[in-house]
């Protein structure tokens, strides 16, 4: 394996970390500063273990390879497994917030929407940080229309919602943390099973393609490839600590959105009639710095983590060919993402990890609804000519 | 596109954003880090036991000036 650590970007990386850390620690004290190094850390573990949520999908629905999806359904797990009881109260004074959302028409469309823009755009909400990070130039425009697509869907977020629903549901709330616990446990056990077995019988044996080489430990840690269960490991515990310290799980989208209403404001853009950014967290959000947001600061640090993970693995911004086929995809896609996302409260992070993490029924409904948009994501990449037909490339196997 | 080129393209969108944050930052008045400790409300916890972002007396907010709360309704945490 010849993997040459791209120094220069490396120590840019790493500088730029250190220096918004000390910055955070300075002007908002030492809780912003260390939410952005887990933010870092989170960009460093997705790239490493290359945890990204649309090819698992992907690989899932054409070829019921269902690695990554295990992968997807241990932290799910794990975290389900360490947040129920948190929320719960099992540790007096600790009473960290959950990630509940409306269940209704807006997060079932916009789930839809966010799962076939997640094939075009080529990432779900993590994956388009960490791959821009890595210097992918069209996960750029993915992200840029991303943030178009959020702040459309802010301002048409209101008339979503009036159309109904039943309004959250937490069923820590309505079956008590334990028994919950043991339920969604169960779900997610017999998830893992059916999607393994389905693998199996497809694919004998298992298709397991992620790791086929070792490195030694060090150089594997610092350089990476992560096998998929160091990224379970590394991811579950770095959303712990930033359900401790933030008081609220992990989220990503809700910062595309701010950027995109600052930057509309800043050219000139009349927002006084959002409604969205005219009250409650929203509104302090876009009335105060980018840098007081957690959400924002993480996702900075996600950025410049991957950014350091690519470098140090050697493989910072990588050479590649932009058709203006991938560049349609990419704004089609991103746009999607956003507004996908913001009609259904989060993304893959903040609707499918922290809503079913915390006991919110709206994840699940999320997760339902953005695997359909998947499917024909995943037929919508065949008809632009992004992907062989999948049945044809199955036949030819044989 | 060739490798210097992915990088000059990435380099100068981080730069810009860069500039765009850092001008963002000057715009708004920073709170005295002690002071956002004590009222870390924007992610800090309440007694509203109906808060739609809270179980039982641990909403993640207060009221409207909770990150969790649009109205009363929905949570953007799950953002």
């Amino acid at each position: 394996m010849n993997r040459t650590i791209d120094y220069g970007s490396a120590v840019i990386s790493a500088v730029a970390i250190a220096a918004i850390a000390i910055f955070l620690l300075e002007a908002f004290g030492l809780r912003q500063s260390l939410l952005f190094l887990l933010g870092a850390g989170l960009g460093i573990a997705l790239f490493h273990a290359a945890f990204g949520f649309t090819g698992g999908w992907r690989v899932f629905i054409r070829e019921r390879n269902s690695e990554a999806v295990r992968a997807h359904i241990l932290l799910l797990l794990f975290c389900t497994f360490l947040f129920f009881p948190l929320l719960g109260g099992v540790i007096p004074g600790l009473h960290p917030g959950a990630a509940l959302a409306p269940v209704g028409y807006s997060v079932l469309v916009g789930a839809f929407l966010f799962g076939i823009g997640m094939q075009l755009g080529g990432g779900c909400g993590s994956g388009t940080l960490y791959t821009m990070g890595q210097g992918q130039v069209d996960m750029l425009i993915t992200l840029i229309f991303f943030i178009v697509g959020a702040t459309v869907g802010s301002i048409h977020l209101n008339w979503w919602l009036d159309l109904g629903g039943i309004g959250p549901v937490s069923i820590i709330k309505s079956a008590g943390w334990q028994l919950a616990l043991i339920l969604q446990l169960a779900v997610l056990v017999f998830l893992y099973f059916l999607v393994r077995w389905l693998d199996r019988r497809r694919n004998r044996p298992a298709i397991s393609q992620h790791m086929a080489v070792q490195p030694a430990f060090l150089s594997r840690l610092i350089q990476g490839p992560w096998p998929y269960s160091w990224g379970v490991v590394a991811l579950t515990l770095f959303a712990l600590l930033t359900l401790l310290l933030a008081g609220h799980p992990w989220s990503i989208t809700f910062a595309f959105g701010l950027w995109g209403a600052k930057i509309w404001s800043a050219l000139g853009g009349d927002i006084s009639t959002w409604t969205y950014w005219n009250s409650g967290y929203p509104g302090q959000a876009v009335q105060s710095s980018v840098l007081a947001d957690i959400t924002s600061v993480m996702d900075f640090g996600l950025i410049l983590g991957a950014m350091l993970a690519a470098a140090l693995a050697g493989k910072y911004a990588p050479a590649m060919t932009l058709t203006a086929r991938r560049v349609l995809a990419a704004v089609i896609g991103g746009l999607l993402l956003g507004y996908g996302a913001r009609l259904a409260f989060g993304c893959n992070i903040g609707a499918l990890l922290a809503g079913i993490s915390t006991g919110s029924l709206h994840g699940w409904l999320w997760m339902i609804a953005a695997f359909i948009g998947n499917i024909v994501g995943v037929q919508a990449r065949v008809t632009l000519g992004m992907d062989k037909p999948w049945r044809m490339q199955h036949e030819a196997a044989y | 596109m060739k490798r210097r080129t992915s990088q000059m393209i990435i380099g100068s969108a981080m730069s810009v954003a860069a500039i765009a944050v850092a001008i963002d930052h000057t715009r708004h008045s920073v709170p005295e880090p002690v002071a956002r400790v004590q009222n870390d409300s924007n992610m800090a916890t309440s007694t509203d036991s109906d808060s739609p972002c809270g179980l039982g007396a641990s909403p993640c907010g207060l009221g409207g000036e909770s990150p969790c709360g649009l109205g009363a309704d929905v949570s953007p945490c799950s953002l």
